[in-house]
């Protein structure tokens, strides 16, 4: 029961760091708490995501053993592993890390904002005005610019439209998520307008920006979202623990001294960048958005926001699918949009069944 | 260190809380229209009333979650919405009634949270914190309940676990929104009486409570509201009148001192006869 008088417990205080964490002290001027679960988590991921590298630069047509791919990597080799790992292979296999770190570090942050896990940037509408800009942009609508920067407006247009029809994102993001997936269906549907309009030949060349993968990729594009994903990291770094008051309501988050709306705006700012470049690259994969945090938070048991974890297990599930996709009907490959589909799709009826008492929707 | 560390810090700024004719509006309804209120420091204020006559809103007016259209909320003497919002967080702590949680989090990690204002980009961690964050657990009595999850309590246990949250903010203000609507007996005791012992150690308290009795049991100042004004205030053995209960509640009752307390106690409650 209470204790009335407030007596002073015998036990003595120790002004330790709380348990699990470790502060990381630069002088007096830095003190930072970091999570040793977290630490120990995406180590992991990363050897994990280092093996299946491995095995994915040295699958394919010829194919490569994994001795021999890390001979490569590390400058050594024959000259024809050389050119198909390094010329052939690798481009692509960064294109995966890259996109599908891209779209689970989106999903995660739209989904925390959101308070909601089906609010992924896939479902709220962003993918597909993404890739209608696109489209409109390839088959020639009098815009010249180019496609990967029109996805990137797209991705900003629609955002903008389901946040202000939603008028912000409410409680629990419903109005949010139902604006969206109205956006998200004329995006859809305009699309489909714009391809059954041109002759086939200019529709075959808007393709790939519809089924989303990752073989008509532009290197320029790749190089343009690493950099976006560098920025976007650190940015969830700095802003983790403001991130980290999301879930709570918005009068919590007011009391404890912190400016809701600034911290979605910037949430928000690092989705429509992840989404859109990553779309510019591989054209919607939005699925992983969905699955890759969702790993993550399992594999965190729930605690925290994994916003690095997500990334890590968005680039695996990327990497595999697309893998898998290249692999598994060879020579015919399937676009990796269609895998994640076949995979997620089965996933998101798996959420939407399974009652658990953890699920937040 | 000394267990005496474990004595919560003075308060080093005063807390005073004040509304100069406050209006507050949902859409273009006006809720609460040009009030004037006052909490009294070291105290603890009861804000009572029917179902919608604004009294939620006015906390949330209070505590700056709701811009007023008109009016000003006075913080130490300053309009509450001109200082940053991390030194009002530092002075004025709010438990409103929709405590949404994180999935998975533990009851030290909630109360971690109530840190923040403290905390910066660069300083996520001090002595300070570890402190105050003990000193919260064993105020609410949750010590041994440290590393449980929250959704594993019980409504009284998770209740305590948000006030402590508010504890480790160490403000000298406190703001609940129905702190106990959602509880059985037992667990209002155990809220009220934390309140109760938190007034002591110094806090302004103010609470939205529909529970008459124990507002008149556990307050030192009541505020009866109705229609967005106020009807009356003051303290509970003087407010506290027959004519006042019909007025607020359209029911008539009969008032005895409670023969321990000296409180109004509120008996032979019956339906308003026409």
């Amino acid at each position: 029961m209470i204790n009335h008088s407030l007596s002073m417990p015998d036990t003595p205080l120790d002004a330790s760091t709380p348990d699990g964490y470790r502060l990381i002290s630069i002088g007096q001027y830095a003190h930072i708490l970091i999570e040793k679960q977290a630490i120990i988590r995406n180590t992991w991921l990363l050897i994990l995501l280092f093996c299946a590298s491995v095995i994915t630069l040295g699958s394919g047509t010829m194919a490569i053993s994994p001795k021999e791919v890390v001979a490569v990597l590390f400058g050594q080799g024959n000259t024809m592993s050389q050119f198909i790992v390094q010329d052939i292979r690798f481009p692509r296999l960064m294109a995966a890390i890259y996109t599908g770190a891209a779209f689970s570090l989106a999903g995660c942050l739209m989904q925390t904002m959101a308070r909601n896990r089906l609010a992924t940037p896939g479902i709220i509408g962003i993918d597909n005005a993404a890739m209608a800009f696109a489209v409109s942009s390839v088959v020639g609508m009098g815009i010249s610019l180019a496609p990967s920067f029109m996805a990137l407006a797209g991705a900003a247009t629609a955002t903008a439209l389901a946040f202000g029809l939603a008028g912000g994102s409410g409680t629990r993001g419903y109005r949010f998520i139902v604006a969206g997936i109205g956006i998200g269906a004329i995006a859809g549907s305009v699309t489909q307008l714009l391809l059954s309009q041109v002759s086939i030949d200019v529709a075959n060349s808007a393709y790939p920006w519809t089924v989303g993968s990752l073989s008509a990729r532009d290197p320029f594009m790749v190089n343009v979202l690493g950099i976006g994903i560098a920025i976007c990291v650190i940015g969830c770094l700095l802003f983790s623990t403001q991130f980290a008051l999301l879930p709570f309501s918005d009068q919590v988050i007011t009391g404890l001294g912190a400016n809701i709306k600034h911290i979605r705006i910037i949430a928000l700012i690092l989705c429509i960048t992840l989404t859109g470049l990553a779309v510019a690259v591989a054209g919607p994969v939005g699925l992983v958005a969905l699955v890759g945090p969702e790993i993550a938070r399992v594999l965190s048991r729930y605690r925290g926001i994994p916003l690095i974890s997500s990334a890590l297990t968005g680039a695996l599930v990327m990497m595999l699918s697309d893998l898998f996709g290249r692999t598994v009907l060879s020579p015919i490959e399937l676009p990796v949009g269609i895998v994640t589909a076949v995979v997620g799709g089965p996933y998101l009826i798996w959420i939407l069944v399974r009652r658990s008492s953890r699920s937040s929707l | 260190m000394t267990p005496t560390a474990l004595k919560q810090k003075p308060n080093t700024f005063c807390a005073s809380l004040s509304a100069d004719k406050l209006t507050l509006k949902h859409g273009k309804v006006s809720i609460i229209d040009q009030l004037d209120v006052t909490l009294p420091e070291g105290q603890v204020t009861a804000i009572v009333g029917p179902n919608g006559c604004g009294k939620s809103t006015l906390l949330n007016g209070l505590s700056r979650v709701h811009t007023p259209s008109s009016g000003v909320v006075l913080l130490d003497g300053k309009d509450i919405h001109s200082l940053p919002s991390k030194e009002v967080a530092r002075r004025l702590a709010l438990l409103p009634q929709d405590t949404l949680a994180p999935d998975g989090i533990t009851i030290e990690e909630l109360i971690r949270f109530g840190r923040h204002p403290h905390q910066s980009l660069l300083k996520q961690w001090a002595m300070d914190d570890q402190e105050a964050i003990k000193y919260a657990l064993h105020a609410a009595d949750l010590e041994g309940l440290k590393d449980r999850l929250l959704d594993t309590l019980s409504g009284g246990q998770r209740q305590r676990a948000w006030i402590a949250m508010s504890i480790a903010q160490e403000t000298p203000l406190l703001l609940l929104d129905e702190p106990t609507s959602a509880l059985d007996l037992g667990h209002q005791i155990e809220v009220f009486e934390l309140i109760r012992n938190l007034s002591r150690q110094g806090k302004t308290l103010a609470m939205v409570v529909h529970d008459l009795p124990s507002a008149c049991r556990y307050s030192d100042h009541i505020i009866a509201m109705k229609e967005g004004k106020i009807l009356t205030q003051g303290s509970p053995k003087d407010i506290m009148t027959k004519e006042l209960v019909r007025e607020l509640y359209g029911v008539d009752c009969d008032l005895m001192p409670d023969p321990m307390t000296g409180s109004p106690i509120l008996i032979n409650i019956r339906r308003l006869r026409s």
